[in-house]
């Protein structure tokens, strides 16, 4: 039997209700919205289910979980259609979907009704295995169903001076990991060259990389030193490849022209991703404190329009922490401003060749947003579909941060129809 | 509502003579057919085929047809001018897992450098015979009026005229 869970954590429309609103958008992009929304909890059954030997359970993160804690649970869950969920495990009071196991199958579960089977992330060949070094392959290279991540450091300088992001939680998550799982501060590019090496001898199960960090604030000129990481890192990962070029994304800071052609021209690296996390300079200011005072909201987005004459269009993005922009107190106060005002400075941008995904905010107990609400289920089909449409409309493609390539961007899921 | 496959379906799919072709719609409505030559019989009574182009315009299709819930049609074209048509539903899509990286290594041993994007599974709901000869049959008995007048017309010189 299916525990019910009777709460109202949110007042608002059920899933059948809001989706019977949208007969235009997938059932399946409009279900990982919710579940990542609402979050997930695993039944005991479910739990007993997992089977580590093949089921990727969850590993070092750049970001924690909104329970809080560091569970050996499974990483996350995949739709029939091929489509990431990336989930977390969720208290039940926050009323997540419930993860169940029946007849054999792991099941998305809500209000005792069984809406999809799903299945776990299968685990990756190079998880068992340790680096030359002796630390866990799983500790430096991340899985997801189809691409690897590369965590360079767990640290972002715009934290020490109490700058950090308001919805992130990033060094909170990196002192517990460190603590519990003695997951290293920063990853040696040796220990990340020997991880890829051996990730990618598993055939057709990965398509690209991904490396992303906290900001690094130093060097000569701003943020010279965390390009110097990206550079020796990418190189030392290009050792494992063929061709000068590899499928890969860096999601790192708001990099000058010289600093960008340094990477594009020294590496193997094909698209960049800086996040403006939420558009309008008000809200910039209020959410990135850090981000505002060391580049500022203007120039980040023109930093991002001129890394188009580098990477070339479509390969540039930029990622918004989607509902932060009506994040209390200064956030805006009805969805539909919201949506009009994210989607005219996504218009922008995509002009521009720009394109901009989104992920579902968290509310996570390590951030300074925590105790907040996410939006309506409505407001993020809403937002999906509008990003989506202005990509078609300035024929930008996304294939760098797909649902393939990342999963975790209900707006880019529906780049599929493109 | 998912039929199990007839022998001669069956027959016809794992026959490597047979041509085979997969008919889709956008999400708009606009059709598109294609010769596939992996669409194959599996072990769960479903239609199985493998996707080389990951963008291509079945895959694409596939899609919109798994989310909105529509049919696609298989024309299977055998020796002899046997014709069997399968309509059915996308229900998944493999990009990972053990049926994935199964295809994965064999399509690579069998085609050498080649991708594999996914496993497309496509439920059967209907079948039916499309071999001229019982489309024939099918047509005069369902609508017996469809005839030109000549071909029942008596010879000349039987008429009363
Ligand atoms: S830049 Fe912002 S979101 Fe990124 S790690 Fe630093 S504080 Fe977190």
């Amino acid at each position: 039997m299916i525990a019910l869970v009777k709460t109202n954590y949110r007042d608002e429309p059920c899933f059948d209700e809001t989706l019977a609103e949208h007969p235009d958008f997938p059932r399946l992009i409009a279900l990982k919205i919710d579940v990542q929304r609402r979050g997930v909890s695993y039944t005991e059954r479910a739990q007993n289910a997992v089977d580590p030997e093949i089921h990727q359970l969850r590993s070092p993160y750049i970001f924690g979980s909104r329970d809080g804690e560091i569970k050996p649970l499974p990483e996350s869950l995949l739709l029939r259609d091929g489509t990431t969920i990336l989930t977390d495990p969720t208290p039940l009071d926050q009323d997540p979907y419930i993860v169940d196991h029946i007849d054999g199958r792991f099941a998305l579960i809500d209000r005792g009704k069984l809406l999809e089977t799903v299945e776990l992330w299968p685990k990756p060949a190079y998880y068992d295995k340790t680096t030359t070094s002796g630390l866990p392959m799983s500790h430096i290279v991340t899985a997801r169903p189809q691409r690897l991540n590369v965590f360079q450091s767990s640290f972002c300088y715009f934290w020490t001076e109490d700058q950090g992001c308001r919805f992130c939680d990033i060094v909170t998550h990196t002192k517990q990991q460190r603590k519990q799982l003695g997951v290293p501060n920063r990853l040696r590019p040796e220990d990340v060259r020997e991880t890829v090496a051996e990730a990618i001898k598993e055939p057709g199960r990965f398509t690209n990389l991904c490396l992303t960090a906290g900001s690094v604030i130093k060097g000569p000129r701003l943020f010279d030193h965390e390009v110097d990481f990206y550079v020796e890192l990418l190189q030392a990962i290009g050792e494992n490849f063929r061709t000068k070029k590899f499928p890969s994304q860096l999601i790192a800071s708001a990099f000058d022209e010289e600093q960008l052609a340094r990477l594009y021209e020294e590496t193997g690296l094909t698209s960049y991703t800086s996040d403006l996390e939420v558009f309008g300079e008000e809200q910039f200011d209020w959410i990135c404190p850090g981000k505002a005072k060391w580049v500022g909201y203007r120039e980040w987005r023109d930093r991002l329009i001129r890394a188009v004459d580098i990477f070339g269009r479509g390969n540039v993005g930029t990622g918004l922490v989607g509902g932060v922009e009506l994040a209390k107190p200064h956030g805006f106060k009805s969805e539909k401003d919201a949506l009009d005002s994210t989607l005219s400075e996504a218009e922008y941008l995509a002009e521009r060749g720009v394109t901009t995904v989104y992920i579902v905010w968290v509310p996570r107990p390590g951030s300074a947003l925590c105790g907040q609400k996410a939006p309506s289920l409505d407001y993020y089909i809403r937002l999906a579909r509008g990003l989506q449409d202005l990509r078609v409309k300035y024929g930008l493609r996304v294939d760098f941060d797909d649902y393939r390539r990342c999963g975790n961007h209900p707006d880019s899921d529906l780049a599929r129809l493109q | 509502m998912s039929i199990p496959l007839w022998a001669e379906t069956l027959e016809l799919l794992g026959d490597p003579d047979t041509v085979k072709v997969l008919a889709t719609v956008d999400a708009n409505g606009d059709p598109h057919a294609v010769v596939k030559k992996s669409l194959h019989a599996a072990d769960d009574g479903k239609i199985h085929f493998l996707e080389i182009l990951e963008a291509s315009e079945s895959s694409r299709n596939l899609t919109a047809s798994l989310w909105f819930d529509r049919r696609v049609a298989i024309l299977l074209f055998g020796k002899e001018g046997r014709q069997v048509q399968i309509k059915g539903k996308p229900v998944k899509y493999h990009i990972s897992g053990h049926l994935f990286l199964d295809h994965y290594v064999k399509l690579r041993e069998r085609l050498g450098d080649a991708d594999l994007a996914g496993v497309w599974v496509i439920d059967p709901e209907e079948i039916i015979d499309e071999s001229f000869s019982v489309r024939e049959a099918r047509h005069r008995a369902e609508h017996p009026s469809f005839i030109h007048l000549d071909r029942i017309a008596k010879p000349l010189g039987e008429t009363g005229a």
